[in-house]
């Protein structure tokens, strides 16, 4: 359902949901240390809130076993007056996010061998969603939202299908997910989050200066942005994941009635039960190839 | 230098007219910095945050390059109110052409509120000494703002239905009156175009317009003008509903509360030892994007496809209100029932409301049930009013 246009706000009031990555394992291989990350991110958050009256900031960190929510600007809860040397935000912010991380640290299971330590995206993405549902059926006077991604970590690959539906039900409710990618190399579920959705995908040559990055690119309302220059992306990495074993694949398999992706032949779809004829053979199946990876 | 010309219609335009040294003064106080901040088109404001880190100046080719051609217009609106409002100071070098720098005050006090936030010169009293009453209750000061402001107007527009008198002194209040009433020998003061004009804006409109008034009267009562706007703007930002004592204040500023508390936007009140002010819903209004004029109230104007307006409220304002271009019929205890009519139009023509501010009347105040349906104000009613409103003016020309 297109969400409904604000009616009575002025055109630049946002809602501005930001999902932080705090995933222990990233960070602590990062170039960046957190602390002057997140430095940067309270500056700008500050300056979001600065802007207009009726803004409103939910921030959701990203952990690697669960996510929550650690801020939000709406909340009687949250109108803690500053001391002379930290905001607001920044002494609730703080406050919630060791709590998190403590919370995050007791839930690690031992992983097998090899896997990729990810975020769990697509946990705080549905979340993001749901609260942004939530304000839009608040009534008729609501501000515009928007969703950013504050992200570093790898692509889990058994996350694709949650992250995708995400996607798609973003696209529809017209919420642009935008990304700033801090990460080594460049994400392929969050390009094409932004591609899909009509955001802004940013990987930032100098970590030092993300404020300004951030402040340039991120900072304006949905409704200004129709007027700016803002960065586009030169390709987007649409490889996908097979839903039998969650690797990376190029060409594969799809089933026509509900379009699961598998890399090898299987006897049935194991998504909506349909029985799958015989393979044809590989000179057949060439006219067929699905869309070609972009560059990374 | 400026290109587009401004007419002072609102506050912003107000400040933006003092002098450099007075506006200067004014950015010394951060919380003034973030009011006129707020109050910038969306473009400028994007402008003002991009360059509060960077130290030299920007050439103008640069900042052009930030927006795409169809932006040009709205880059242009947003760089003269920047340089209205002392923002940037432009610069011309015979190498790189003009380039703007941002204020260096308003830069640095920005930085600071950004980094580790704003705290204002008071801070709330500990509820021992309010002794929390349900008087302090949000609610309660709601409804005491309320019924202040609407006392006000009762009282601004001479009518018989106010109940109580203001504190406001007569020569106060023929300063507020003067442009809203007319008055002619031995007639009752008679409400101007003006006058009807006012009383259809909306509560944030009539109350900029209030405090204009105010403000421009100030430097008569030897007030200085630009303390008095900063203090009006440092009070929007403290918090609704929590008490703050008296005596961190000047006695300029003690007197200009007493004004206020007759207009609503502050509550007085006096303990054993210490008095307090309370501010109310209204004054943390006043820095509402001041380029934003929508009302935040509920609607309680239903209007039909018969003509006909249901209005859900008790309030003798509206109920004036509402006389001015509709016959009341009915007075019930929590609903005013009326009926647009021919006479009823051509009485609200002839005192010189336009169809237009009837019809974005009832559109803005439209009742919860019927705003969201569109359109909220039926489109029959609309043609009938922008109608009569041709027929009027064809019949005052005296052509048929």
């Amino acid at each position: 359902m297109a969400s409904a246009p604000s009616k009575l706000y002025a055109d630049d009031v946002s809602l501005l949901v930001v999902l932080l990555d705090a995933n222990p394992f990233f960070w602590s291989a990062s170039s960046l240390p957190f602390s002057k990350f997140i430095s940067h991110v309270i500056s700008f958050l500050n300056s979001v809130l600065l802007l207009n009256q009726l803004n409103q900031i939910v921030v959701i960190a990203t952990g690697h076993n669960c996510c929550d929510y650690v801020y939000d600007s709406s909340s009687p809860a949250s109108r803690s007056a500053g001391t002379g040397k930290l905001s607001a935000l920044s002494v609730d912010l703080l406050e919630k996010l060791e709590e998190f991380v403590c919370r995050d640290e007791k839930l690690l299971k031992k992983e097998p061998e090899g896997s990729i330590a990810s975020s769990l995206l697509s946990g705080s993405l549905s979340m993001a969603l749901c609260y942004i549902q939530r304000v839009f059926r608040s009534g008729p006077r609501h501000p515009h939202p928007r969703i950013l991604c504050l992200h570093g970590s790898q692509d889990g690959p058994e996350q694709y299908v949650a992250i995708m539906n995400a996607i798609f039900s973003a696209q529809r409710s017209m919420v642009p997910i935008d990304s700033c990618f801090i990460g080594a190399q460049n994400s392929a579920f969050l390009q094409q989050a932004s591609y899909i959705t009509g955001g802004v995908y940013l990987k930032p040559q100098l970590l030092e200066g993300t404020f300004q990055y951030l402040s340039t690119v991120f900072g304006t309302d949905l409704h200004s942005r129709g007027f700016l220059q803002l960065p586009k992306s030169v390709g987007v990495d649409f490889r996908a994941s097979c839903f039998c074993h969650k690797k990376t694949i190029d060409m594969g398999y799809i089933c026509s009635v509900c379009l699961s992706i598998f890399c090898k032949h299987h006897k049935k779809c194991s998504t909506c039960g349909s029985v799958f004829g015989q393979p044809h053979s590989e000179a057949a199946s060439e006219p067929n190839k699905k869309r070609k990876a972009g560059d990374t | 230098m400026p290109q587009v010309k401004i007419i002072a219609r609102n506050f912003m335009d107000m400040v933006a007219a003092l002098p450099a040294m007075k506006l200067d003064q004014l950015y010394q106080n951060a919380f003034i910095c973030e009011a006129i901040l707020r109050s910038l088109p969306p473009l400028a404001k994007k402008y003002v945050i991009q360059m509060l880190y960077i130290e030299e100046a920007v050439t103008t080719k640069s900042i052009e390059e930030w927006v795409l051609p169809d932006g040009l217009s709205k880059h242009k609106v947003a760089i003269d109110r920047l340089l209205q409002l002392r923002i940037f100071s432009e610069a011309f070098d015979r190498s790189s052409g003009t380039s703007y720098r941002l204020n260096p005050t308003f830069q640095s006090n920005l930085q600071k509120h950004i980094t580790c936030g704003g705290v204002l010169p008071r801070e709330p009293m500990p509820s021992s000494i309010t002794a929390r009453l349900p008087s302090l209750e949000d609610l309660a000061v709601f409804a005491f703002a309320l019924e202040q402001w609407e006392c006000f107007l009762l009282q601004l527009i001479n009518s018989t239905q106010a109940e109580k008198m203001t504190n406001i002194s007569p020569s106060m209040m023929r300063i507020f009156q003067r442009g809203l009433l007319t008055q002619r020998d031995k007639e009752p003061p008679r409400l101007t175009e003006s006058g009807f004009q006012f009383l259809l804006m909306d509560t944030n409109a009539q109350l900029w317009y209030i405090i204009r008034e105010y403000i421009s009267n100030s430097e008569e009562r030897d007030v200085d003008s630009a303390d008095l706007i900063s203090f009006l703007l440092e009070l929007s930002f403290h918090a609704t509903g929590e008490a703050y004592n008296m005596n961190t204040l000047t006695e300029v500023q003690r007197n200009t509360l007493k004004d206020l508390a007759d207009l609503g936007l502050v509550k007085l009140q006096q303990g054993r030892k210490e008095s307090w002010f309370i501010p109310t819903k209204l004054t943390t209004n006043l820095s509402v994007s001041l380029t934003d004029s929508s009302s935040r109230k509920e609607g309680f104007v239903v209007v039909e496809t018969n003509f006909r307006i249901y209005a859900y409220s008790t309030s003798k304002l509206h109920c004036e209100i509402l006389r001015l271009f509709s016959r009341i019929e009915y007075q019930l205890p929590n609903l005013i029932v009326g009926a647009i009519t021919k006479e009823s139009l051509y009485n609200a023509f002839d005192n010189g409301i336009t169809a237009d501010q009837i019809i974005s009347f009832l559109q803005q105040n439209a009742h919860p049930r019927v705003a969201e349906r569109v359109p909220s104000v039926p489109e029959n009613v609309t043609d009938q009013v922008f109608d009569r409103l041709d027929c009027g003016n064809l019949i005052l020309t005296g052509l048929r």
